[in-house]
């Protein structure tokens, strides 16, 4: 749904059907959409996690170059 | 026919989704057939719908800018439906449809767009568009027409809108799609 929405056909949401009912379907469309719409508008405020992988809590500049400043789920996209 | 049916709209017996149903109803967006499709599961349709509206209609931006972001998302991410609702409020504060298809296609260009209303048009031509560029540069134009709650208020509006236009979208069987 994210990377190619053309891909979620029939036949998908057949071969969905035979694992989940249509409510739960229902339930991870929604999800999707809303993550969707989210971690791309969040990916570009430019913010940081607020803890190191070991689990400190650190500013915004060490966090950056701990975790980059790509953010790499959004690479590629739009192109 | 969807690829998930909506429920007959005599099943809707939640007294709180129907009135957000009733909302929606007298503003155009969205329509019974997404709702109804959401009613499948009460507890996401209530919370949803209730900040779809409320994205959509209030805050401190104009509801006009934002019902023209939100149908160039629509096309965006190719869902018919969605595209085609239109806001009643909207029109009667007077959006016309030439401004609707500007807003997705010559807007830069349109000497009837100020440059806050293309600066927040190009927020929305690009984020899902080419995201890359909307970076602290564009935050900094953004800032110079809207505060950032008002920045907030637009980017919560697209992120909302733009997520169910593309779970809408995968709904349609792919014949029947514009």
């Amino acid at each position: 749904m994210a990377t190619d929405p053309d891909q979620i056909d029939e036949n998908f949401y057949d071969q969905l059907k035979k694992h989940y009912s249509i409510d739960e379907i229902v339930e991870l469309g929604t999800f999707i959409g809303m993550n969707i719409g989210y971690h791309t508008f969040y990916g570009t405020l430019d913010f940081y996690p607020m803890f190191s992988p070991d689990g400190r809590l650190i500013d915004q500049d060490e966090s950056r170059k701990i975790y980059g400043t790509e953010v790499k789920s959004l690479t590629g996209r739009g192109t | 026919m969807l690829n998930i049916q909506p429920i007959p709209i005599e099943e809707v017996k939640d007294p709180e989704l129907l009135e957000l149903m009733a909302q929606a109803k007298e503003l155009g967006v969205p329509d019974e057939e997404f709702i109804l499709v959401l009613a499948r599961v009460p507890s996401y349709a209530k919370p949803i719908l209730k900040a779809m509206l409320m994205a959509h209609t209030q805050g401190n931006v104009s509801h006009s800018l934002k019902e023209m972001m939100r149908i160039q998302l629509a096309k965006f991410a190719g869902d018919p439906y969605f595209s085609q609702l239109r806001s009643k409020k909207a029109l009667a504060e007077g959006l016309t449809e030439e401004q609707i298809t500007s807003a997705s296609d010559d807007y830069e260009d349109n000497p009837h767009f100020s440059e806050a209303d293309k600066v927040a048009l190009r927020f929305s031509d690009q984020m899902y568009l080419d995201s890359q560029k909307v970076n602290k540069a564009f935050y900094d134009e953004m800032k110079q027409h809207y505060s950032d709650a008002q920045v907030m208020e637009l980017g919560a509006m697209m992120v909302l809108h733009y997520g169910m236009q593309v779970f809408m979208r995968t709904l349609h069987p792919k014949s029947s799609s514009n």
